[in-house]
């Protein structure tokens, strides 16, 4: 029971950070869709991982849901990740590029 | 294929006018009306050599291929040593570079219209422009690749900085620093290639990787593959470099944004169309595209939801369905490779439309803020009329062009068992009505309650140094090129055969026959 | 055990030469020392794409009156490798051109050149 509580309140208080201030306004509206879009993305990424192998897809997707159940607010940390800072842009470009040739090295 | 024609003679126009035209606006400086006629008069000189054109090649230094017999030939589909570089102009790169052509036109004239001074150089450099993309999207040898790659990030940070704000001079820095990156990148692969083939033809490099044993070898070309990857995304704005696409798309005029996104859609989908036929049979190298493109669309439109002006949601926007194309080229299937590229060509078409309403907005002076600009629609009703169809035929409603391009897309996914992908496709798409309909609903629909315009205050959004006086009337001409667009874009989407048939040949042959350009 | 040619240790320095400018452009926070740092790189790049054709006793790719035309192409070092160079050195001037340019136009408008303040991020 109580995990189920808290779990509820989580998401109750969760939606209710949006809400707070003076309601709602069409910068929030933005905000509240692309927090939820952000979250469906991330499940249907994790699961992409099944053309791998399938228990890999279902850990990946129930890890998911705990990590946007956890870290929410997302799109807060997204909109951080997505500033176009020149530094923030080359280290994602390095660690991409180093992903890149990890992956299909492995893959020899 | 049946292109044996070589040495065509209407190759080397698209890039010698342009650069002609480039150097005579610039010694004409500033004076506007010859300036306004020669541009005018060259670009739609190029839009008929585009239309007119017949398929072909053009080899440099005009020497036929050398055949492994010692004899020679001129017919592309036999075997043969090209010994040179070479361009070539099929199906593909004369729809697009028709397209590209029809939107000089009307950038040349809208920035002729618009802008007070430094005309000459401005105008220039979007003619140049125009002839880096179309080097890129004819080019079959690295050398020309690196170097179309190379000037067209130059340019690009030159019509960015055009504009006078500081945005956009910090976005064209930014963009100028990775272009050093990624060009050094693309040098490296270029030698890494040319290092285990001896080829600069991309056909001969081809013919050589799928002929000889390259196991030993393989190492230098996954690196190769990563830093074409490299470059790809940087040439196309796809992530991690979204933040700073995005910022050159939304800090330019919106006029040279329809320029600037036409140019990096050519580039994706000729470096896409490359990366494919080089390496599309080493292992994880489609996968790792599809990743890039997958992490594009969701992340361009997640930002194009929380933007607050529809400059900046278009960037995203931009930026999100540049995701779509590769995601089509990246399947490398013949269905999803002719989605992308179909996909290329629409989204071209509806994304000007788009922002050419955005640039018409401007004219009512109070930038393209949703919480500065009111009312549009009761003083533009055609122009409300335009931005909406635009938004239908980029969120693919049915009569537009949009939908034809992403229902191939979407079926492509599901063939190639990838449904996800496929449900990612169909998100993005409504996830773009929704981000288009809020700035829509903002600045068109809602009644303006902000009575005095806030100059200052508009952010970056707002047009300030060397556009033309506030509350001018919008041009007739810019209603008169959505028009033609809109024209286009119902009837790709009435009748999508007439645009397939253009890309369908390139599919074939990039999955097929990948040495064949 | 590898080698240590002239040819595996001008690869060497230019990958280090490569890695101190990718090192530089991320770390120095001075736009002109991230633009010497572009330099940097770009000389590495410019280095191992000559030392890749290089190799013992190779001639220079060009036929003079004195070679013998036989034994030329067997002789000669890998051309393409100096053919990209040059081109790079006129895309690495001109590429740094623009950077000057548009650092000088951003050092008058912020009277700084530091990366972290000039190129901070600014939007709506």
């Amino acid at each position: 029971m109580g995990s189920i509580e808290s779990l509820y309140d989580k998401i109750k208080n969760f939606t209710a950070q949006f809400f707070g201030g003076k309601g709602f306004s069409s910068t929030m509206t933005g905000y509240t869709t692309a927090e939820l879009q952000a979250s469906v993305f991330l499940l249907v990424l994790a699961s992409l991982f099944r053309i791998f192998s399938v228990p890999l897809g279902i850990i990946l997707v129930i890890a998911a849901i705990a990590g946007v159940i956890v870290f929410a607010p997302l799109i807060v940390t997204l909109e951080r990740e997505n500033e176009s800072d020149l530094n923030r842009v080359l280290f994602w470009v390095v660690i991409y590029f180093a992903i890149i040739i990890a992956v299909t090295m492995w893959g020899r | 294929m049946s292109a044996v024609a070589t040495n065509l003679w209407t190759i080397p126009l698209f890039v010698i006018i342009p650069i002609i035209t480039a150097i005579l606006l610039n010694l004409l400086y500033n004076k506007s009306r010859t300036i306004k006629v020669i541009a005018i008069a060259s670009s739609i000189v190029l839009f008929v050599l585009a239309l007119i054109s017949p398929y072909g090649f053009q080899w440099f230094t005009g020497q036929p291929g050398v055949t492994p017999g010692g004899t020679y030939t001129f017919d592309a589909s036999i075997f043969s040593y090209r010994l040179s570089l070479e361009y070539y102009f099929g199906g593909l790169q004369q729809i697009l570079i028709t397209i590209m052509s029809l939107l000089l036109v009307f950038v040349v004239f809208l920035s002729a219209s618009s802008l007070r001074k430094n005309i000459g150089p401005y105008i220039a450099l979007i003619f140049l422009l125009f002839m880096s993309s179309a080097i890129i999207i004819m080019v079959n040898d690295f050398y020309h690749l690196w170097i179309g790659v190379e000037m067209g990030s130059l340019l690009l940070a030159g019509v960015v900085a055009a504009s006078g704000e500081s945005i956009s001079q910090k976005a064209a820095l930014k963009y100028t620093f990775f272009s050093a990156l990624s060009g050094a990148g693309m040098a490296i692969a270029l030698a890494m290639i040319l290092g285990v083939t001896g080829y600069s033809n991309i056909t001969n490099a081809i013919q050589y990787i799928m002929s000889d044993n390259l196991s030993s070898l393989s190492g230098v070309l996954y690196i190769a593959f990563g830093f074409f990857v490299l470059s790809w995304i940087y040439a196309g704005g796809l992530a991690p470099i979204h933040p700073l696409k995005s910022d050159v798309y939304g800090s330019a005029f919106p006029h040279a944004t329809v320029m600037l996104q036409t140019q990096s859609k050519l580039m994706i989908v000729a470096m896409g169309l490359i990366i494919l036929r080089l390496f599309g049979t080493l292992p994880f190298a489609r996968e790792v595209m599809l990743s890039v493109s997958v992490l594009t669309m969701i992340m361009g439109v997640t930002m194009a939801l929380i933007q607050t002006d529809l400059r900046w949601t278009l960037a995203y926007l931009v930026v999100a369905h540049s995701g779509l194309v590769t995601l089509g080229i990246s399947l490398g299937t013949v269905q999803g490779i002719t989605g992308g590229l179909f996909q290329a060509v629409n989204d071209i078409v509806y994304m000007s439309v788009l922002l050419i309403c955005c640039e018409a907005v401007m004219y009512f002076g109070k930038g393209t803020s949703i919480k500065t600009v009111g009312g549009i629609a009761k003083r533009a009703p055609w122009l409300a009329l335009a931005v909406v169809i635009g938004a239908f035929a980029a969120s693919g409603v049915p009569p537009f062009n949009g939908f034809q391009s992403e229902i191939i897309l979407i079926q492509a996914s599901l063939s190639s068992g990838l449904p996800e992908v496929a449900a990612i496709v169909l998100m993005v798409s409504v996830t773009t009505f929704i981000a288009l309909f809020k700035p829509i609903y903002n600045i068109f629909l809602k009644p303006d309650n902000s009575p005095i315009a806030m100059e200052g205050d508009a952010g970056a959004g707002i047009a300030t140094m060397a556009m033309v006086q506030p509350t001018s009337p919008v041009p007739k001409s810019i209603y008169l090129f959505l028009a033609i667009l809109i024209a286009i874009i119902i009837v790709l989407g009435v009748y999508p055969q007439l645009a397939l048939g253009f890309v369908q040949d390139t599919a074939i042959k990039v999955v097929y026959f990948p040495w064949v350009p | 055990m590898i080698e240590l040619t002239l040819q595996f240790l001008s690869f060497m320095a230019s990958a280090l030469l490569i890695l101190i400018g990718i090192a530089g452009m991320l770390f120095l926070d001075n736009l002109i020392k991230k633009i010497i740092a572009f330099t940097l790189l770009s000389d590495g790049v410019n280095l191992a794409l000559v030392s890749l054709g290089y190799f013992e006793g190779g001639v220079v790719a060009i036929l003079t009156p004195g070679t013998s035309v036989a034994e030329f192409p067997q002789n000669a070092v890998l051309i393409f490798g100096p053919g990209i160079v040059l081109t790079n050195i006129v895309i690495g001037v001109s590429t740094t051109a623009v950077l000057v340019a548009l650092t000088m136009v951003l050092y008058k408008r912020y009277g700084t050149l530091k990366a972290s303040k000039v190129l901070k991020g600014e939007r709506k």
